[in-house]
Formats: C-alpha cells, structure tokens, sequence
C-alpha cells in the first residue's frame, strides 16, 4: 500500500490494511497498486469476439477522426455496445440464476423436501400467488406454494408472451414498454438473445443491440431478481425493521467467528437455526469458545441481518479484511463478489474457506455442497468445522474496535405499513410529504465497492448531499453497508444529517433518512415502492414523473450494470460514477445519455464527483417537481365553505 | 402507580407541579415488530392484501390509474 494513498473512510478497513500491510498479506489494495486498467478495455472498445482479434479500437487523437473498426469491419459503436450488452447479460443472468436456485428450493420445501426450509410467511404466498394468477380460497398452503413454484420456475424457460411481474409496473409504463417492442418474454431466452446476437458476425447496429440489453435488463429487475426477493421473503419472513451492529468490530476474540459471505441466503439461514441448536453451543464451549458467533459479509450479509438481527462484518472490499484479524475460524462462500484473492489470505491464518455452491469452487478451498435435501445437514458440518479449528488460532488476534449500530429491514411492506399501520397502510404519507415540500424526492443509492475509488467514501459524499437536500434515500447492497458503518441507518441521523423536512418526516414515522431495503438482488424492492408512489396518486402516472434518481457511485460489477439499465428503462435517471463503460464510442454514450430520454423518459448519467452527481440528481429531482407544479412547498388546506364558494 | 417515576417542573404561572418521568424501557430491541402477527386468519390475510395493497389487490384501480384501462 502507497503511503500517500487514502483507500478508505472507514477506521476499521484502514487498521486491518495496515496489518496486512506489517505482515506482508496480499489484499484488493495491494493487487490494486500492482494492476493499472487498461486504457482501451476501459473503455470497452477492444474487441475480443472472435479468434481473427482482439481488435483494439482506441479513441482518434485530437484532430485525427480515424473511422477505426475491427478485422471484421465492426465499427467501436457495434463493440462497445456489445460489450455492453454482454456486462448486461452475465449482470441478469447472475441474479437469475441466483432466483433459479430459489426458485428450486422453495419448489422443494413446498413439497417438504428441503431439510429445514418451510412457507414462514403466508401473507406474502397469497400477494405473490394473486400476481401470478393462482387461485386462493380454501386450497392448502402447500398447494398455493407447489403450484406458485411450478408458474415461477416457468418464467424461467417461457419462449413466448410476456413475464407475469410486468403487470405491476404503472400502466403507463407497461404501454412505453409495449411501445418500443421490450417486454421480456422469458429470463433465460433474453440472456441467451443477447450473447447470439453479440457473437460474431450477427447484430451490427448498436440501437438494436442496445434495446436486446433493455428486454434483458428488465427480466432481471421485474423477473429473476423479483422472484428470488419475493420466494425468498416466503420461505424466510418479509424483513422488518431489526436492530443490528456492523463493521469488523462485530468478531469476538473469545467466540467460534464464522463468516457467511455471498449472496444466496439459503444456506446462512440454516446456519442461523444451526448455530443456535445447544449441541452444536455445547460443542463450541468444548473447544474452549464461548459461544459460536455468525456474521455476514456481503448480500448474504444483508440478508440474515435484516431477517435474523446477525451482525453484518462489512461489505465487498472488507472480504479479505475479515480473515486478517486472525479471528475468523471459516468462511462460507457461495456465489458472486467473492475474490479467489480470498484464499491466499486464508493460508496466512488459521481459517478454513468453505466453497457451498454447485456452480462455483475456489482452488484450496474446502468444498461442501450445499443441497436442500440435506440443507441442515451441512449446516451443522459446516459449523463443527468451524468449532475444531477454533484452537488452531495462529498468533494474536486483531479485531478492530469499530462497529455500529443500525436499523435495516425495510421491505415494500413495511414501508406501507410504517406510514399508515396495518389498517391504514398506504403510500400516501410520503406523497402528501413530497407534495408539501418536506420531501424534496426520492433516490435509490445502491451497489458495490471499487478499489479504484476510496472505499465507502463517494456513497457517504452522495448520500449526505442528497439527505442534507431532504431527498429520502433507499439503500441496498454494500452501499447500504457503507451507510451503516457511517452512522446513516438509525432514526437518530435524521436530526444529525438530514434536512429540516426530511428530518421532521422522519421523526414523526421514526424512520433513517436511509432506508436499508436489502440485498442487491432486492433493489425490485425498490421498483415496487416507486410504482407505489404513482399507483397511490398525485405524482404523475408513470414512474419516469415521479421526482426520483438511481445511482451506483462506487459500482464494479456487472450485476450493477443490469440493474442501472432495468432503472433506466424503468424510467428513472440513473447516475454512476467510477469509470464508464461505453466512453469509447460517443454515439454509444449520447444514446444512452440523452436518446434514452425520448424513448424511456430515463436517462443514464456519469458522473466521477459524487457530490456533483447527487447534485445532478437533486437537479433531476426539482424538474420533475417543476413538471408536477410542486416548485414551491405548500401545505394541505382543508377547504371551508366559505373559501369553496370563492373557487367558483 | 408506585414504580413509576415523578419530576418537578414549572408550570407556565410559576407553580411547581409534579410531572410523570419517562416511563419506557432502556435498552435495545431484541427482534423485528413482527406487525402481520395479527393477521392470523387466511380471511383477515387477504382483507389486508385487498385495502393495504389495493395499488395491486384491490377490485378497482387506484389513484392515478383508477379510471383507466388495463395496458
């Protein structure tokens, strides 16, 4: 680590990198040093399609305007929006097949073949089963869930027609949708669509390849991301608001550390009930431990806290971290932001890294495949494992002492049921409150860490200008992460760093400023409270007049990609920073940046200063507050007799 | 009640009165508000779907799309 360099806002990471430092550890950071990116693939105007390549594509020097193109004759516009379109697919296509895996193993727990898995929320089984159409009235539980598992699994493989989830978009939506020709007909057919179409020699105009990218994005947003939160919700409880601590300083010297880090929470929520059974705690105290602690790290992270209250270790670039305590006895990993780098650092120390899906394995890591039929199984293998190499400890451990607490669980749900309780549950509270001003607008801050920027600082940078500015934030993902560790996610940072408005609010509802509404896999939460909002009346009728924005400040994954364009093509102006994938071709980019508007009415947006993209948001905020005639704060008046003669 | 605790205060005219102290319990939350544990028959379950999320639920439209056709 350069000593000039600052690569974090978070004490915690900062302590561990010095050690890892001292003790000469390879992390993210130091690979960071060594690896510059690469100009062209930066980008992405190299082409690496076919076997006659890579043909590279650089940007004409400043009074050149060379017309560069490929062996082939692909112009950089058809290469960078194919890659474009190929980060699309894989980014879907991980959290689909995320949603397949759930989609399997609740069909088996509603067949009472998933060890330990059952219907925890019969509630969210009847919502979910009106969307897809599944009759009701007097039929069993189990019936209700086999057959809403069977209608799931087929959104998968449909060929033809339209995904059942569209229908919960604004209807004005669904019509623009209609309109350009990009309902998704299946999650795996518009995944499969994009790479023929980005092989070589197939589709050649880049607005094509970019409206496939759009009909696959939103399979992902309204079908494979929607299922897994929704099925998910099912079979493990729609979260509500729980108390939970976060950061490194969550790992105990004196306990058994196991670190859950991922993103499919089927497994960590058998560890939970795992861990909690006396034989595997007697166990533990055996080994000379006082008990056996489970964190998270990552999406599965978030997905225990907010069901289970189970402290959360911290988010993408704190992975490697968490081992360099020396405190962590094993780590789970399952699927996606999981660094092979990982395992090296697991040599250092004592801990054991565990590998639990199907679909991937680390080279010297421990396999142990997760199945549902011997989910819990596994689970308590899994955590004996973990109790005997307790004693195997190597040196002193270093745990930081830094955690905070915070307040996640934010579903769809219980937003409507926290503004207007259970008989009055509605959106309208937040309505009237943007429509009086209190509320300027909305916006979803979600996404990853980048090594490449300093670590948690431009979503903390975002998020307090755009809260200090009375804008609401939704959160999700490492994002929602760093919100936490920054304080942001308690009732109390209301009056320490939101504006006056948006602080009344939210004392009066006893609600953060930020909202933690889950895993990355649950920004669909978001997609669901926006068409609230517009379903509930008062602020337009499609979710491109709403006054809301996206963005992903610190993004790197593919998966924020998808998500960014299912945002985009949902109407809303989406704004990331870190670099931008399609800077090698202008026409790509004034596509997405500004032609968007006219077919979306959303926009894609880039923006390196996360101060400045949150005032482009807040920007975007006052013009559709402006289109709404919301401009200027008013109050509701109860009109009197006397003041309704006067309108006439 | 007798463990409950009292403070001394102004009154707006200068009076001393004796007011009720805080009566809540420190600490944190154990769990989540579990606030569907009330709707514990499938009848008031999907009353609750059909007015909290009319939006979707309900038997007519709502709000803004109340009068309009299905896309």
């Amino acid at each position: 680590m350069a000593d000039e360099l600052i690569r974090s806002i978070d004490k915690a990471t900062l302590e561990m990198l010095e050690k890892a430092e001292k003790e000469q550890v390879s992390t993210v950071f130091s690979r960071a040093d060594q690896i510059k990116p690469c100009p062209i693939g930066v980008e992405e105007s190299c082409c690496k399609i076919c076997a006659m390549g890579p043909c590279r594509m650089p940007r004409s020097k400043k009074g050149e305007e060379k017309a560069r193109m490929g062996v082939c004759g692909a112009t950089v516009e058809t290469v960078v929006a194919r890659n474009f379109a190929r980060k699309i697919a894989a980014g879907s296509a991980s959290h689909s097949d995320h949603a397949r895996e759930v989609t399997e193993t609740f069909l088996k727990a509603a067949q009472g073949q998933a060890q330990g898995f059952t219907i925890k929320d019969e509630i969210k089984l009847f919502e979910v089963a009106l969307d897809f159409g599944i009759e009701i009235e007097d039929r069993s539980v189990t019936d209700i869930a086999i057959e809403l598992g069977q209608k799931a699994l087929e959104e998968f493989g449909k060929q033809h027609g339209e995904l059942t989830y569209i229908r919960k978009a604004p209807l004005k939506r669904q019509e623009i949708w209609k309109k350009q020709g990009v309902i998704p007909r299946g999650i795996d057919r518009e995944v499969v669509e994009i790479m023929h179409r980005t092989h070589m020699g197939v589709d050649q105009d880049y607005v094509h390849i970019l409206e496939q990218a759009t009909r696959c994005a939103l399979a992902d947003g309204w079908g494979g991301s929607m299922i897994s939160t929704d099925l998910q919700d099912i079979m493990f409880g729609t979260p509500v608001p729980v108390v939970g601590t976060i950061n490194l300083g969550v790992l105990k010297e004196d306990e058994v550390n196991i670190v859950v880090h991922g993103h499919e929470p089927l497994l960590p929520e058998l560890l939970v009930t795992a861990s909690r059974d006396p034989e595997i705690k007697k166990l533990a105290e055996k080994a000379g431990a006082k008990g056996i602690n489970l964190a998270g790290m990552c999406c599965s992270a978030n997905e225990v806290l907010m069901r289970h209250g189970i402290p959360c270790a911290g988010n993408f670039l704190q992975q490697e971290l968490a081992l360099v305590t020396g405190a962590v006895e094993l780590m789970t990993v399952d699927v996606q932001c999981q660094m092979q780098g990982l395992q090296d650092v697991a040599a250092c120390f004592h801990t054991k890294l565990v590998s639990t899906s199907d679909r991937a394995k680390i080279q010297g890591a421990t396999h142990m495949e997760f199945h549902p039929d011997t989910g819990l199984d596994t689970a308590k293998k899994i955590l004996r494992l973990a109790i005997e190499n307790f004693p195997n400890r190597r040196g002193p451990v270093q745990i930081p002492d830094h955690k905070e607490d915070i307040v996640a669980g934010f579903s769809h749900e219980t937003i409507n049921y926290l503004l207007g309780g259970l008989f009055r549950a509605s959106y309208r509270p937040l309505n009237d409150n943007i429509v009086n001003g209190r509320i300027r607008g909305v916006a979803g801050v979600v996404g990853c860490n980048n090594v490449r920027t300093v670590h948690d600082s431009a979503h903390i940078a975002m998020i307090k200008e755009l809260i200090k500015n009375d804008v609401l934030v939704l959160t999700t993902g490492c994002a929602a992460m760093a919100c936490g560790k920054a304080g942001l996610l308690t009732p109390e940072a209301a009056r320490a760093f939101a504006g006056e408005g948006l602080a009344e609010v939210c004392e009066a509802v006893g609600i953060p400023p930020v909202l933690h509404m889950g895993a990355c896999v649950d920004n669909s939460r978001i997609l669901v409270a926006a068409s609230a909002m517009v379903k509930e009346g008062g602020l337009g009728d499609d979710l491109s007049d709403l006054p809301v924005a996206g963005a992903a400040p610190e993004w790197m994954s593919e998966k924020a990609l998808a998500i960014g364009q299912y945002f985009v093509a949902s109407g809303i102006f989406t704004v990331f920073g870190s670099p931008w994938p399609t800077l090698g071709s202008d026409k790509v980019t004034r596509h997405l940046f500004e032609e968007y508007e006219e077919i979306y009415k959303g926009t894609w947006a880039f923006e390196a200063d996360p101060v400045k993209a949150a005032q482009r948001m807040i920007a975007h905020i006052d013009t559709k507050r402006k289109a709404l005639g919301l401009e200027k704060a008013r109050e509701r008046v109860l009109f009197d007799m006397a003041m309704r003669r006067n309108l006439t | 009640m007798s463990d409950y605790t009292y403070d001394e205060k102004e009154r707006f005219d200068g009076v001393t009165i004796k007011v009720l102290g805080p009566t809540y319990e420190e600490g944190k939350p154990e769990g989540g508000h579990d606030w569907k544990s009330g709707l514990d028959t499938r009848e008031k379950a999907l009353d609750y779907l059909r007015t909290a999320l009319r939006y979707w639920y309900g038997a007519e439209g709502f709000g803004s799309e109340k009068r309009k056709k299905e896309a």
